[in-house]
């Protein structure tokens, strides 16, 4: 029952995104197809978030939702362009921790300011960050590997997606919480950092869970612990840095929607009811389970606490990579 | 073929292609100055002309030769961008425009295919000038890109010297039409496609594109670029999916 | 045998309706995507992935896989007929495949192009099903010093497949690498010449370039004055559609090499196809009797680096079928797919998802199979358009190319930047440049300098790490054993060319 449901809803969705559906009849808001620009290739993480999320919108709203992938420099070629759109509601934007929060301190020419230039509409998901290490790395559990790395930062490297990347700011938070500079090696996107961490070229990276589960599973590679409060379902035997004693790194790569400034808060209003309605809706829950997400509880996702969201993280980040560049 | 060249003829090349290096020597700050033209009419940031050319004539003929002098006894200041691009880019080239003068050419060919080379390399230089280089044992920013920029600077000057050295092609004839008109399709297409939509601009950038060959008869063009235009108006966006502004915005509205 | 099962099971998956249906649309969307001038693969993926999620992810998977190969398919037959490769592994396709066009044998460069696809097709396939797995090891052998070593190797490719003079060959290669750093530093973040403008940010983009100094440089060649002579004679000598019993006897070697070195460089992600095509018509040039046909029409140099780039598009695949690893933008796009439809791949996706794997791998030879049928037939109807006036032609070319860059960033400067490298193009041939070697290193080039700097982090500055690494050791000492070999003869009987020079 629910693979039909869920296959005639995306095959609804597909064939809204082609335009081949016929608009619903006239309402206040939206008469027309709504985009939401995706600032990251199509499939990668934010993608996917946006897409099932938006699939379900769609319906709530009775009008398509159609993706737009713009990449470029860490997002923030895509999240400039949103900036400027008519705050019409009809352009919107998946943004994540980069482009909203992390993008301050690492690019000083930064062309819109995350919380001045947008309504924040609701926290989408959250992708918890792991500490992973290569199969062979000698230390067992967390306490060992802080002070493993520790005794020998020189020896070491960590890999990471490049600059502004995911894995590369959470990776700059746990070596300030260390307070190491241990040798950071770029990769160009996280398949062949994660590449390297298989081939043992590297020692540890900080990544997302969606893309370390298999490897995790199949013995690969290993994870000392998940940045998050609480364990994650898709990995119940990895500790949380709180349970593992380290209990300052907290670290999730949230998405949240955003409209540009000025948008009506009766259309905010709706989106955001919107989403939340597709963050209750089981088939939305069980896809976004599966990706290892964590789904914002109702507390979380109103715009109030998107902003307050922004706000921390912002202050957050700064400090830890201000220095770095 | 070279060795049919008189000798009068090559020397009143010489001049010519001399000349031409001194005026590629002061390329990239004529472009600026054209480019900033447009602030006068509120079109794009940046300098105004006057400002540009004070800021470059004094950095070519005061600023440059300042920093030379300055850098001989020890001195190391921050040079500015102009003073630089003048002592990167600009001062090889006008050394390469005067010995051009003295030099027989005998592949004109090759001889400007290397120096406008060169060229290119020198200014990959100054762009690359700002970025940070090595960094104890690990690579910054602008490493490899000097590195290649000097590898560059050195096989063009090679090319060149063929050029002089062994018998070779002479300059290629151009021709302004094809060029012009295909360059100019393009560019309307570029600037039209966001407001005016695909079927406008495809139609009227093929119209442009084709007054680039004198063979064009024009109705038969403005059938096929009717047709063709129709074409990919169904192809692009429908067939393929590619999310395309198809008629011009304000009839959309 | 338990691979038999598997490939049983894996075709009882493929011949279901709705998958040959799939397999079909993919082939066919994939041809269109390789013929369109621009349109590259990454861009179509990117667009029909949403398309997809209505499907069944067997389906789905099957669909995207075929749009990825047959786009090599179709990728071949623009470079062929204009000149205008679409893909960097179709670089150097045009290189002969146009002249062979040029010389009226339009019908059989195709062909062996589609025939030489075909087979390197079918052999990968098996590849996959029976080495999939060992071959993994190989990947992941690969660490950053070994893959400098490959670049650097790759980009002596491109100095030999130059027919003219081996500095201007070295020079174009060192321009596409200063090409290549524009934009971000993948290190710092830093921007490189870009000059402030937000669209080189991320540097230039493959497809710009290419249909800048390949296809406009070219339309522009061939509008000047007394050019059209040469044009027409394309057009009027046309000859028989099939390759002829010589043209198969002098391409099946080639084929056969070009196949085995595809498969082998197609599991290295990143790059590794495109070194496999220029790497087999190194090779093919090498080992003729005669090299100085290469360059000037010879079928070898159409047939191997086709196989070549084929064999490598199926063998790209063996990473993501066993580690879960995407090796290119392509795949990692196929990733995205599978996670929409709740598969995340990973080192347990053959015994996970049977069904996927082996469903995947049946498909990839029922698509070649159906890739070669569509593809003969279009031989004759791609010949005719060659037939087309000129006058028709080249405005149409333009529009194409114009709509094709667009496409890939919906991003006008692109055009512009686009119609600049024409002007650049046109510079290069008047100049008797060759753009190939320069679209090599502005591949190679991100990848070489990653890669380098890279493996001189974790050697903490240690350069000796490229010869202490046997792998690593022996790729650079075959770069350095192919340059001698080019250097030499050139150096040698540079004196007797000087004359024979002028006549190209």
């Amino acid at each position: 029952m629910t693979f039909i449901r869920a296959l005639t809803g995306a095959c609804a969705v597909a064939l809204a995104s082609l335009g081949l559906v016929a608009p619903a009849e006239a309402q206040t808001y939206p008469t027309r197809s709504i985009t939401t620009i995706v600032p990251f290739a199509a499939g990668g993480p934010t993608d996917v978030v946006a897409r099932i999320i938006t699939a379900h919108m769609a319906q709530t709203l009775g009008q398509s939702i159609i993706i737009e992938n713009v990449v470029g420099a860490g997002g923030t070629t895509a999240t400039t362009r949103a900036a400027r759109a008519a705050n019409d509601g009809y352009t919107l934007i998946t943004g994540h921790m980069g482009t909203h929060a992390a993008s301050v301190p690492l690019y000083p020419k930064l062309a819109y300011h995350p919380e001045k230039d947008f309504e924040p509409i609701a926290l989408l998901a959250g992708t918890p960050i792991l500490i992973l290490a290569r199969r062979d790395f000698p230390p067992k559990d967390l306490n060992e590997f802080v002070t493993y790395v520790k005794a020998n930062t020189e020896k070491l490297n960590a890999a990471h997606a490049g600059v502004g990347s995911v894995s590369h700011v959470s990776c700059e938070l746990l070596h300030s919480i260390l307070d190491i500079k241990p040798v950071g090696v770029p990769f160009n996107g996280t398949g062949p950092a994660m590449n390297a961490l298989v081939a043992g070229q590297v020692d540890y990276m900080c990544d997302q869970i969606v893309n370390a589960v298999p490897q995790i599973n199949a013995g690969t590679i290993k994870a000392y612990a998940i940045a998050t409060p609480e364990r994650n379902p898709s990995l119940p035997n990895v500790p949380t840095t709180v349970e593992a004693g380290l209990p300052k790194f907290q670290a999730q790569a949230w998405n949240a929607m955003f409209a540009p400034k000025g948008t009506s808060p009766a259309i905010v209003a709706s989106l955001n009811a919107a989403a939340a309605k597709a963050l209750d809706d089981e088939t939305v829950r069980k896809r976004l389970l599966e990706l290892g997400s964590v789904i914002p509880g109702p507390a979380e996702r109103t715009p109030e606490a998107l902003a307050t969201l922004v706000k921390n993280e912002i202050a957050k980040w700064t400090p830890v990579l201000k220095p770095a560049t | 073929m070279a060795d049919t060249m008189g000798h009068s003829a090559t020397a009143t090349r010489n001049t010519k292609v001399a000349l031409g290096f001194c005026l590629l020597a002061i390329a990239p700050q004529i472009f600026e100055l054209i480019w900033s033209i447009g602030t006068i009419f509120g079109w794009g940031t940046g300098r105004g002309p006057t400002a540009v050319v004070i800021s470059h004539a004094t950095a070519l003929l005061a600023g440059a030769p300042g920093a030379l002098i300055g850098a001989a006894s020890g001195d190391t200041k921050k040079v500015s961008s102009e003073v630089l691009l003048a002592l990167i880019y600009s001062y090889p080239l006008f050394v390469v425009a005067i010995l051009t003068f003295f030099m027989t050419i005998r592949s004109a060919q090759d001889y400007v295919g290397g120096v406008v080379l060169m060229a290119v390399a020198l200014f990959a230089l100054w762009a690359g000038s700002d970025l940070q280089g090595m960094r104890g044992f690990s690579f910054g920013a602008g490493t490899a890109p000097r590195m290649f920029g000097g590898l560059l600077v050195a096989l063009s000057a090679g090319i060149a010297l063929t050029g002089l050295l062994t018998d070779g092609p002479p300059m290629a004839h151009y021709s302004w039409r094809g060029p012009l008109f295909v360059m100019a399709g393009i560019l309307f297409f570029a600037l039209a496609i966001r407001p005016l939509g695909l079927v406008v601009t495809g139609f009227i950038s093929f119209m442009i594109a084709a007054a680039g060959s004198q063979e064009t008869r024009w109705l038969e063009a403005a059938i096929v670029g009717a047709c063709l235009t129709l074409g990919c108006a169904i192809l692009f966006p429908y067939v393929l999916g590619l999310p395309m502004p198809m008629f011009p915005r304000f009839l959309a509205q | 045998m338990e691979l038999f099962a598997n490939l049983a099971h894996g075709f009882v998956v493929a011949f279901s309706p709705i998958n040959l249906l799939m397999c079909l649309i993919g082939a066919l969307v994939g041809t269109l995507v390789g013929v369109l001038p621009g349109i590259g693969t990454i861009a179509t993926v990117a667009m029909l992935l949403p398309i997809t999620f209505g499907l069944p992810p067997v389906g789905a998977l099957i669909m995207l896989a075929g749009i990825y190969y047959g786009a090599q398919y179709g990728g071949s037959t623009t470079s062929i007929l204009v000149n205008i490769p679409g893909e960097a592994t179709s670089v150097v396709t045009a290189i002969d495949g146009h002249q062979m066009a040029r010389q009226g044998r339009a019908g059989p460069a195709l062909a062996i192009a589609a025939i030489g696809s075909f087979f390197a097709g079918c052999v990968a396939t098996v590849l996959i099903a029976v080495l999939g797995a060992p071959l993994t090891k190989l990947a992941l052998a690969f660490g950053p010093a070994e893959y400098f070593s490959l670049m650097v190797l790759g980009l002596i490719f491109a100095v030999v497949l130059a027919k003219g003079s081996v500095l201007k060959a070295i020079a174009m290669i060192v321009f596409g690498l200063l090409l290549s750093m524009v934009g971000s530093d993948i290190e710092t973040g830093a921007s490189r010449m870009a000059f402030n403008i937000p669209e080189l940010a991320d540097g230039l983009g493959f497809a710009t370039v290419a249909m800048g100094v390949f296809g406009f440089a070219e339309i522009i060649r061939n509008l000047d004055a007394g050019a059209e002579m040469s044009r027409d004679l394309v057009q009027q000598k046309i000859t028989g559609l099939m390759p002829t019993r010589k043209d198969l006897v002098d391409s099946t070697p080639a084929i056969l090499r070009g196949t085995v070195l595809g498969s082998i460089l197609g599991i290295l992600p990143g790059g590794g196809a495109t070194i496999a095509s220029f790497g087999s018509y190194t090779l093919e040039k090498k080992l003729a009797r005669n090299p100085s046909r290469f360059g000037r029409g010879a079928i070898e140099g159409v047939a191997g680096p086709e196989s070549a780039n084929n064999a490598a598009a199926q063998t790209s695949f063996i990473p993501l079928l066993t580690l879960g690893i995407p090796p290119n933008a392509v795949m990692a796009l196929m990733v995205g797919a599978m996670t929409i439809h709740g598969i995340v791949p990973g080192p347990q996706v053959m015994q996970k998802q049977p069904d996927l794997v082996w469903g995947m791998i049946a498909s990839m030879w029922i698509g070649n199979l159906m890739l070669i049928i569509i593809n003969l037939p279009l031989v004759g109807i791609w010949v005719r358009l060659l037939r087309v006036p000129y006058r028709l032609m080249f405005p149409s070319i333009v529009i194409f190319c114009a709509i094709g860059i667009y496409s890939v960033n919906n991003a006008p400067v692109d055009v512009i930047l686009a119609g600049v490298f024409g002007l650049v193009g046109y510079w290069l041939i008047k100049h008797d440049f060759e753009p190939a070697p320069l679209l090599l290193g502005m591949v190679l080039g991100p990848l070489m300098e990653e890669n380098l700097r890279r493996a001189l982090l974790i050697s903490r500055g240690d350069w000796s790490v490229f010869v202490m690494r046997p792998l690593s050791a022996v790729l650079l000492a075959v770069a350095a054993g192919l340059l001698v070999l080019t250097v030499l003869p050139a150096l040698r009987s540079k004196r007797d060319e000087v004359f024979t020079e002028s006549e190209n």
